[in-house]
């Protein structure tokens, strides 16, 4: 209780921040990834697990292209708001 | 039970007689507006087999009631299209029992409403050198798709209420479509809308506000702390449920905006175990309250859910097998998280 509407703000900021500083090399080591993901990564909804990490994996890459440059001045106007007001 | 997918149900509208009278209020010529024949027809059907298919009847849905406007160009035959789903029809309005709710149609029939907008487009045109288009297309879409979850009359509210603490009786869960549109909630009981979750949602806080003055607790500032946290716990909830989702990679009939709805419907449990713990200041109605609200919301939206969630196989296959292991674990993560915020949400308002 007693959430605020600006700590969903800042959890949600700092969860994006966390997806984009992962290391793709070492992520995809961990996950047993190969390059040919895009010609045996193809699952249709029938298989159990293959699509699940498919889709998070998807996923990951597609928030850190589309929010490198936004979540850039993200941190910089919450930087400045946190120090300011405090 | 036989669970079978949306149900075509072609309804058989007779077209009034007295269609040539209404001209005289309006100034359109008469356009078939949907005449129910009480009951409603589909209220017959329960639970049993439906037969062969009626005939379904695409009447062209004329122009808007009160705005003075071309008719809206999407879906021109459809039997409701989401701008003209939320006017109810003239003849419901004698009847007193099924008025439409007031205040949901003061801000969109508001002919004033367009014509500010066409205002400030020709001001802003004159300004500028060139038209900006106020609305975009987009938020028009979203906007007359928000405004179908609002078409609801007092019936629906009512009969909705009831099926949410006593879902136990057999009957019919599938929802009603009409030209491959979902019918709006004032037809039919079974669709999902925005009207019961969001007054819910703030009588909660009133109750909430309430219980907090009975037990010298409160002061204005919890009110909107309420409200914020009723707000943020319903946008992690959505949030981790289309995350799941989409993780899981199933393809459903169920659209965010029904999910949305559907995980409001909680509130009114809320507030029915609040009120019994505010009659009668025992923990052990209360618990049980609590109890029988998570037992009733569970059943009822298993019971809406799975026929949009789980594949209509039509029984052909059994359970488990295919992609539907993920779709059953997927309706029971949404079943159990409603439950757990009842819970969550109203523990630190009981005292003992």
């Amino acid at each position: 209780m007693g959430f605020s509407f600006y700590s969903v703000i800042e959890a949600a900021l700092l969860c994006i921040n966390a997806v984009a500083i992962l290391n793709e090399q070492r992520l995809l080591s961990r996950f047993g990834e190969s390059g040919n993901q895009y010609t045996t990564g193809y699952a249709d909804e029938f298989h159990q697990t293959g699509g699940a990490k498919q889709q998070l994996l998807t996923l990951i890459r597609s928030v850190r292209t589309v929010m490198r440059v936004p979540l850039i001045a993200f941190n910089i106007v919450t930087i400045l708001f946190l120090v300011l007001f405090g | 039970m036989s669970s079978r997918g949306p149900m075509r149900l072609g309804k058989n509208y007779p077209h009034p007689p007295s269609q040539q009278q209404q001209p005289q209020q309006q100034q359109q010529p008469p356009s078939q507006f949907y005449q129910p024949t009480a009951p409603y027809p589909a209220a017959n059907n329960y639970a049993g087999d439906f037969g062969m298919p009626q005939p379904q009847i695409p009447p062209s849905y004329g122009g808007d009631f009160n705005v003075p406007q071309p008719p809206p160009a999407p879906s021109h035959n459809a039997f409701f299209s989401p701008q003209t789903a939320f006017y109810a029809p003239p003849s419901q309005q004698q009847i007193p029992s099924n008025q439409a709710m007031p205040g949901m149609e003061y801000l969109s029939s508001n002919p004033l409403f367009n014509v500010g907008l066409n205002v400030v487009e020709q001001g802003m045109k004159d300004f500028t050198g060139k038209t900006v288009n106020m609305l975009p297309n987009e938020m028009k879409k979203s906007i007359s798709s928000i405004k179908y979850y609002f078409a609801v009359d007092q019936a629906y509210v009512f009969k909705k209420l009831c099926l949410l603490l006593f879902p136990f009786r057999p009957r019919n869960w599938s929802l009603g479509y009409s030209a491959d549109e979902p019918v709006p909630p004032r037809v039919d009981t079974n669709a999902p809308d925005y009207y019961i979750p969001l007054m819910s949602a703030i009588t909660y806080v009133l109750v909430a506000g309430l219980v907090l003055g009975t037990q010298d607790r409160f002061t204005p500032e919890q009110l909107g702390m309420h409200a914020s946290s009723v707000m943020v716990w319903n946008v992690i909830e959505i949030c981790v449920l289309c995350f799941t989702f989409y993780i899981f990679n199933v393809q459903s009939k169920l659209r965010t905006l029904d999910l949305i709805a559907y995980c409001g419907y909680k509130y009114v449990g809320m507030i029915a175990a609040l009120s019994s713990y505010l009659l009668t200041h025992s923990l052990f109605v209360y618990r049980c309250s609590l109890l029988y609200v998570s037992l009733s919301l569970s059943y009822f939206l298993v019971k809406c859910l799975r026929l949009q969630i789980l594949p209509d196989t039509g029984g052909s296959q059994p359970y488990g097998s295919n992609g539907n292991k993920r779709r059953i674990y997927l309706l029971l993560l949404v079943v159990i998280l409603q439950p757990f915020f009842i819970w969550y949400l109203t523990r630190h308002l009981i005292v003992d």
